[in-house]
């Protein structure tokens, strides 16, 4: 019966969060997956060569690197944050990655490994224990490590002729294949298996989709958004340490493209800013497609700087497309 | 009293919702200088009601009058220009603003002078508005650091001084369980002010206390399953009448499947030992055996929730211990609780008991991932040989294991939830709410859900929408009041109380 | 949250004593800038000591209002967004684009445009136009501000570059240059024009019914709806004021480097998001104001003047400021409104 127990009057935020619709709705990437083969399509027909051996080694290169900056980015996107240290991180790596070389040799892989592990492990601990929001805190550190990169070498810097032996393990081939491509494919297995097939993955999933209920179910959401920023760091790494590999030399700088275009690749391939909803493939979908695009536009002609404004109106468009509004009253 | 007009009334309005009719052909009138009492049981309709009121939601039908007019309030700010306006429960001033910006928000065009808004103006008019509700706190004090009491004050100040600038007569004010955060000393300041606008205004009140409803209005009004049961004049009314108007019908045996019912078995699963939270409830110690359905009752306040939220690790109490099978439990921390075989299906199934944009399969999954790999990797088959046996088991009706949480029904939902916790090696589950806004086939679903779980030796701690299905449904009932178990009655089949005896222990 | 807020007013039962320590309590909180005044006098105090008082010397300390002139204008409009509980990141775009309309539109050696003072308002009123489409894309779209802005700095900065196709303008002797440069009594007079527009916002803030709307929408913009603010102009009108803001700081910069080029945005969104916070802004909206901001401006400057004094790295400076702008934004952040932080 009755007045005994509660009942909830009306609530004020009660008329926003009733509106949610149900609707099934069309998965993101098969847009994301039309819009690649929309884009091959049209190039290719605009320019024969589009298809050229050439002009794919090209675009998986370009695309390949981005990738798995990408996959990184998307662990904490996935989370519901985001993490714009991506761009100081892999400019720090590669400054760090060149005159380890020189001092250390092979070993500067796994220092640079761990390097991004440290600092996605500080952008985790900043978030969970100062509980900074990502994307300030991340700012934060972002500029940090532009700076700690600056600090250690202002100007870029070149890998000595004696170490180039070691950059091979980048830009040799393994038969027949390139070993950039390799790696990237590995590195694409290990983001697609951990967050498919293993439970700290799912649990970034879950985190994502309802970190009230993670955290009420008993999912330890501290160290699962501390293993979301992990693997950023490791990404950002790997993709920096990519780069610059393959261009015989560090650059203070190299990072700053990087995180727009990470941020592009995840939303354009259908990773809700919201969290919960995406996954590597989408990402994979996602570099493909600016891939592609930076190409053809190159091809085409469009000016470089104007494709940064065509990158961030991309951006805009998908997360209106594929943010989750049900999930806010308030989009602040 | 009777001589006078009516202010407010609603004719044979009548609102459904998918698979529920939340008020038929409900007539409803407020006269001026009243203070009307709105009792109902649980899902009565007396929140579609007060939704409607205000304008936050449509009628499907009837008619909305106000002064004898028909209106059509489109929202909630367009109901106060009516001057119908309602106290929110969790309050709906600006915490980092202050008691006089509150009271004017949006208003202040009258107070300009030469483009700026004068301060002084606004101060005098504020010093007047909130003396009429006894309120002399600094008008300057942020709303976040005043007490509940004066926010209340300033809501009601807030809709009265409204309906004065639109030159509204006999404003309407719904008072929506105003007394649940007050001190005994501020509810009679409440009452005494509330005496005081009434000649001026009419108030509508719910309350769960029927006392306060019948010792402070003229008129109540009761409902019953969206429907008016009957109304009186406050003066003749007696609790235990308006009691049984509002259960309206006898005990109905067969609704919770008392049938199959079971006796507990012998072993203790929980115990409980002076576990306390400083102001929220005082030390309580109790046990649960195996297979056995406990029932907490009480009013809001009375510690209950608290309780519940330190048994399955939401909260962390201030002294005491909670034993699972003569295992002390960590307090405080969810995922101790959970390992150690607590499960808790929360009364907010949609921001807490689901990841509503992930499938079925992965809600129902989620606390067995580990049992589900192979080589390692969680494997895909047994993930969806799982899902499939728990939707199977729990009946729950989706299109398949891969559809999105978000596209169920309510009940169907609230199954997933269950199924989650069923499909982990559970010891206890603490249901709060279990069937709130569930249509009535799948509250069905639940309740034989529930018994066969306490078949399987599952014992359970609930708390429900309704007094009645508590009894129905628990073995043994505890009933808290004020931060305190004052009471522990049994409920087995053969001798289930009566509500009213319980009510009287609860208010 | 009911039972366990302090009792500091209940009805009837104010003591004297409580209500003046209250008041007291409330002023600091209120103005809230207690704290900011403090670190400014630690700041300077101990770069004071540090450089053997050549830090407090007349013409550092006008350098220094020089250079946190600027910062303080963006922090400024910037502030105000994040006192709605957003954030706008697209100033260096607005700032870039800015500059290279000025260089267009200015007298230079390339081109033969020269509208004069008009500069003034085309300039302010392009950087507005682009805070009015922030705005836009936030409220329609209903897309969280850092995104959106983040998307439009690119957007912008892009279109920049593009337009000037990278190049340098040097701009020639502009009627403005005077006022950029010159002092008045000592004082720079772009620290003058920054403290007319902080007190300008201030009292707006302070004294209009649009600045306790501002206020209103930061602490709970459902709350505000409901009690009749219309939610998405006051937003959209904040964005233009932001944008407002950056149109004049590039049209300033321009003059001041008398050149124009995109480049001129770069590097300005870090100094002023540290302002804000540093100020004590919070970042979860609702609490701080113009005066919080300039203050942080000031702070963030100081701190940076006295480590060039003290002849660290540059980059090292880079650094501190990252530092501080954690350190700034965990201060002022109010946790409980976040909830779970993502």
């Amino acid at each position: 019966m009755a007045e005994i127990k509660e009942e909830e009057g009306p609530s004020i935020t009660e008329k926003r969060i009733t509106t949610h619709r149900k609707r099934e709705r069309i998965p993101a990437i098969y847009f994301a997956i039309t819009l690649l083969v929309v884009m091959v399509v049209l190039f290719t027909i605009g320019n024969r060569n589009f298809l050229s051996a050439y002009n794919v080694n090209t675009i998986t290169s370009y695309s390949a690197i981005l990738l798995v900056v990408g996959l990184g980015q998307m662990s904490t996107i996935l989370i519901g944050g985001i993490d714009l240290s991506v761009g100081g991180l892999m400019s720090f790596v590669s400054v760090v990655l060149v005159i380890a070389l020189k001092t250390i040799g092979a070993w500067a892989f796994p220092l640079c490994l761990s390097v991004g592990l440290m600092a996605g492990y500080i952008n985790g601990t900043i978030l969970t224990r100062i509980k900074i929001p990502s994307f300030i805190a991340t700012l934060g550190t972002g500029g940090i490590l532009t700076s700690l990169a600056l600090l250690v070498s202002p100007l870029p810097v070149v890998v000595p002729a004696s170490s180039y032996g070691l950059l091979d393990i980048v830009n040799g081939t393994l038969i027949g294949m390139p070993n950039l491509l390799l790696l990237t494919l590995v590195i694409f297995i290990f983001f697609y298996v951990i967050l498919g097939f293993t439970t700290a993955g799912r649990n970034i999933y879950y985190t994502g989709s309802n970190i009230k209920m993670s955290w009420m179910s008993g999912i330890d959401i501290r160290r699962t958004r501390n293993f979301a920023f992990m693997l950023s760091g490791l990404g950002a790494a790997i993709a920096a340490m990519m780069q610059t590999c393959s261009q015989f030399g560090g650059d203070p700088t190299m990072g700053k493209v990087y995180i727009l275009q990470s941020i592009a690749a995840v939303v354009v391939g259908g990773t809700a800013l919201t969290g919960g909803t995406g996954g590597a493939v989408n990402t994979l979908i996602g570099a493909l497609i600016l891939g592609v695009m930076e190409n053809g536009m190159n091809v085409v002609g469009v000016d470089a700087y104007f494709q940064q404004s065509i990158l961030g109106i991309v951006i805009i468009v998908s997360v209106a497309l594929t943010f989750d509004r049900s999930k806010t009253a308030m989009i602040k | 009293m009777k001589a006078k007009k009516p202010v407010l009334e609603l004719r044979r309005v009548t609102k459904s919702y998918p698979g529920a009719l939340a008020l038929d052909a409900v007539n409803f009138t407020v006269w001026e200088s009243e203070i009307v009492g709105l009792i109902g049981e649980n899902g009565a309709g007396k929140s579609t009601l007060m939704k409607i009121l205000i304008g936050l939601i449509q009628p499907d039908a009837g008619q909305y009058e106000l002064r004898g007019n028909p209106v059509t309030l489109r929202d909630p700010a367009n109901a106060a220009r009516h001057g119908v306006g309602m106290v929110f429960q969790e309050g709906s001033l600006v915490p980092n603003l202050s008691i006089m910006e509150n009271l004017f928000l949006s208003h202040e065009i009258g107070f300009r002078r030469f483009g700026f808004l004068s301060r002084r103006a606004m101060r005098e008019t504020a010093t007047s508005v909130l003396s009429l509700v006894k309120v002399t706190s600094d008008l300057d004090t942020p709303i976040a650091d005043t007490t509940p009491a004066v926010r209340q004050m300033v809501e009601i100040a807030r809709l009265m001084w409204l309906s004065r600038l639109y030159r509204q007569e006999n404003p309407v004010l719904i008072l929506d369980e105003p007394t649940t955060v007050l001190t005994e000393g501020e509810r009679k300041t409440l009452f005494t002010i509330l005496t005081e606008i009434k000649r001026q205004a009419s108030i509508i009140l719910i309350s769960h206390r029927l006392q306060e409803i019948v010792g402070n209005s003229d008129r109540i009004v009761i409902l019953k399953d969206g429907r008016n049961v009957t109304e009186f004049e406050a003066e003749h009314a007696n609790i235990a009448e308006i009691e049984n108007r509002m259960v309206g019908h006898t005990f109905a045996a067969e609704r919770y499947r008392e049938n199959e019912q079971i006796e507990p078995m012998n072993e203790i699963a929980l115990e409980v030992r002076n576990l306390s939270k400083r102001g929220v409830f005082e030390p309580i110690t109790f046990s649960l055996r195996k297979g056995e359905i406990v029932s907490l009752v009480g009013l809001v306040g009375s510690g209950k929730e608290a309780v519940c939220g330190c048994i399955t690790g939401l909260e962390k109490p201030d002294s005491g211990t909670i034993s699972l099978h003569r295992k002390k439990l960590a307090l405080g921390s969810p995922s101790e609780t959970v390992r150690a075989g607590i499960g808790h299906i929360p009364i907010d199934r949609r921001s807490e008991g689901l990841a509503l944009g992930m499938t079925v399969a992965d809600n129902v999954n989620l606390l067995v991932l580990d049992k589900l790999k192979a080589a390692g990797l969680i494997n895909p088959p047994l993930e969806k040989k799982n899902a499939l046996r728990m939707i199977e088991e729990c009946r729950i009706k989706t299109p398949s294991f891969s559809a999105i949480c978000a596209n169920l029904s309510g009940g169907n939902q609230q199954k997933t939830v269950i199924a989650k916790w069923l499909s982990s090696k559970i010891q206890l589950l603490v249901l709060d709410h279990p069937t709130r806004g569930v249509d009535v086939g799948a509250k069905e679903e639940i309740y034989r859900l529930i018994r066969n779980l306490a078949r399987d030796g599952i014992s359970m701690i609930i708390m429900c929408d309704t007094l009645e299905e508590d009894i129905g449904l628990c073995n043994r009932m505890l009933v808290m009041k004020d931060g305190r178990l004052v009471s522990e009655m049994s409920c087995s089949l053969a001798r289930k109380p009566n509500p009213s005896d319980i009510i009287a222990l609860i208010v | 949250m009911p039972n366990d807020v302090p009792s500091k007013s209940r009805i009837n039962e104010v003591g004297w004593l409580s209500k003046s320590a209250a008041k007291a309590g409330l002023w600091i909180r209120r103005s809230g800038i207690g704290g900011q005044l403090l670190s400014l006098v630690i700041v300077t105090g101990s770069f004071a000591i540090g450089t053997s008082g050549r830090y407090l010397s007349a013409a550092n300390l006008q350098v220094i209002l020089r250079l946190a002139s600027i910062p303080a204008i963006i922090a400024t409009g910037l502030h105000q967004v994040v006192v709605l509980g957003g954030i706008d990141l697209s100033v260096e775009g607005v700032v870039a684009l800015c500059v290279v309309f000025v260089g267009f539109l200015a007298r230079n050696r390339f081109n033969t445009n020269d509208v004069g003072l008009w500069i003034v308002p085309i300039t302010v009123g392009f950087g507005g136009l682009a805070g009015i489409i922030n705005g836009l894309l936030n409220t329609k779209l209903r897309i969280p501000s850092f995104i959106i802005t983040l998307g439009m700095s690119w957007v912008l900065w892009g279109f920049a570059v593009f337009v000037s196709k990278g190049q340098t303008i040097p701009l020639l002797k502009n009627p403005l240059s005077g006022i950029v440069n010159g002092n008045l009594l000592g004082i720079p007079d772009l620290a003058l024009i920054a403290f007319g527009l902080i007190i300008v916002i201030q009292i707006i803030q302070d004294r209009t019914r649009f600045g306790r709307y501002l206020y209103a929408i930061g602490g709970d913009e459902v709350l505000a709806a409901q009690a009749g603010v219309k939610v998405e102009k006051i937003k959209i009108a904040v964005f233009g004021i932001a944008g407002l803001f950056y149109g004049l700081s590039a049209l300033f910069l321009a003059i001041q480097l008398e050149s124009a080029q995109a480049i001129t945005g770069n590097n300005l969104l870090f100094p002023a998001v540290t302002a804000v916070a540093v100020g004590g802004v919070a970042l979860t909206g609702g609490i701080g104001g113009a005066k919080n901001a300039a203050l942080g401006a000031l702070i963030v400057t100081a701190l940076n003047d006295g480590l060039i004094l003290l002849n660290v790295n540059p980059y090292a400076q880079e650094a501190v400021n990252g530092f501080v702008l954690v350190t700034a934004v965990a201060l002022t952040i109010d946790r409980r409104k976040l909830g779970f932080i993502k």
